[in-house]
């Protein structure tokens, strides 16, 4: 992110702090990503923003504080992101708003490693609050997979733990192709992620008709 | 070790000093140094421990089930499962507590993800059509789970999760199987 101009910039001080603070998440979130949690200090993150370790503590009240703010930051992205991916479609189109809403996920973590990193690995890596955060954050996707699921094809119904464990599982994998230094590949595992989202649903069959398809 | 795993259970890696695992363990602060070069070194032993035993048990389990290989997937998870419940604060440390105690102990974690997934890869259908990234999924999926089971204070339930969690591991293969003529 851009500093602000020195001096008088005729800018209002709400303006100046709420550009600040931005520019501390995201000094922090590439902190992170090059030098992993340990080792970012409040001072490193404050160089990255260009902000001083002074007005650090003026927005937030240490490192964990403004971790915090970045990771619900970084949530709240991805999330938007995903929503909004799956609204285009009606809940009974499902399969195409399985598609839609996995594939803006992982163009968007593609396209921003230090995102990616944030959300899917420092977020388990940070210590006991923030994995709180990241088992909430992860849970909180479990919505968009079970809103209009149909019912398996062998009968009766998903259960809840199969929601989970999808949603768990893409995370999981997800995070280890971040740390293999592999996320701005994160794309390229569309139909394998579509494909192991689809199947618990929709059986085998009907999911590699739709992955083919394209 | 013992002190380790149960220390970190109840109050984390952070809060558990020196002074209260040789406390706990009944054992010398000299005993302990004499063994360890420091508390970290206590939990990546207590680790790595806990690791070994576990996959004794589920290799033990794999070998001894029926030849089909999803029965060997079956007793291995139960296996697994069992030695969850019977360890819990074990469990607690090991899959919960290791993922951030320190960069080395998440490197550990890590990598006994890893053999879970090769050891899914070696007893599973290969070349069934699946996406290569089958194994991880599936076996992230199922440390999501646990991990939830184990938070909720349900570590000792934790073979409860046998018919969901082997459902979930199973489908895809059985599921591509019934594709072939």
């Amino acid at each position: 992110m851009e500093r602000l101009p020195r001096g008088r910039h005729g800018l209002s001080p709400e303006f100046v702090a709420q550009n600040q603070r931005e520019r501390l998440i995201a000094g922090l979130t590439d902190a992170l990503y090059e030098v992993g949690y340990q080792n970012t200090t409040v001072s490193l993150i404050g160089q990255r923003a260009s902000v001083s370790k002074s007005d650090f503590y003026k927005h937030f009240g240490s490192k964990d504080d403004c971790f915090f703010a970045a990771y619900e930051a970084a949530i709240e992205r991805i999330r938007g992101q995903v929503r909004e991916a799956c609204a285009k479609h009606p809940p009974g189109e499902w399969p195409p708003r399985m598609r839609d809403g996995i594939s803006s996920l992982l163009t968007l973590l593609a396209g921003d490693p230090a995102l990616a990193s944030l959300s899917l690995v420092e977020g388990l890596r940070a210590g006991r609050g923030v994995y709180d955060r990241y088992q909430t954050a992860v849970e909180s996707f479990v919505p968009y997979l079970r809103n209009g699921a149909p019912m398996p094809p062998s009968g009766g119904i998903v259960p809840r733990a199969t929601d989970e464990a999808v949603v768990g599982g893409i995370a999981s994998l997800l995070g280890r192709r971040v740390l293999a230094g592999e996320a701005e590949q994160i794309d390229e595992l569309l139909p394998d992620v579509l494909e192991f989202a689809l199947t618990p649903y929709l059986g085998a069959t009907e999911a590699r008709r739709i992955i083919s398809a394209g | 070790m013992n002190a380790m795993a149960e220390l970190c259970a109840e109050q984390g890696y952070e809060a558990t000093k020196i002074a209260d695992i040789v406390r706990c363990a009944g054992v010398a602060r000299k005993t302990l140094y004499d063994n360890f070069d420091g508390k970290e070194e206590v939990f990546l032993a207590t680790f790595d421990n806990a690791v070994n035993e576990a996959f004794g048990r589920i290799d033990e389990a794999c070998e001894a089930a029926e030849n089909e290989w999803d029965d060997r997937v079956a007793a291995g998870l139960r296996a697994f499962l069992l030695y969850i419940a019977e360890n819990p604060a074990t469990a607690r440390t090991c899959l919960i507590e290791a993922m951030s105690a320190t960069p080395a102990a998440s490197a550990r974690y890590d990598d006994a993800l890893q053999r879970f997934v090769a050891l899914l890869r070696r007893h599973a259908p290969a070349d069934v059509g699946l996406p290569d990234t089958i194994e991880e999924t599936l076996v992230g999926g199922v440390a999501w789970i646990l991990h939830q089971q184990i938070r909720r204070g349900g570590a000792e339930q934790a073979l409860d999760l046998t018919p969901e969690l082997l459902d979930f591991l199973l489908a895809p293969y059985h599921g591509v199987a019934k594709l072939r003529p």
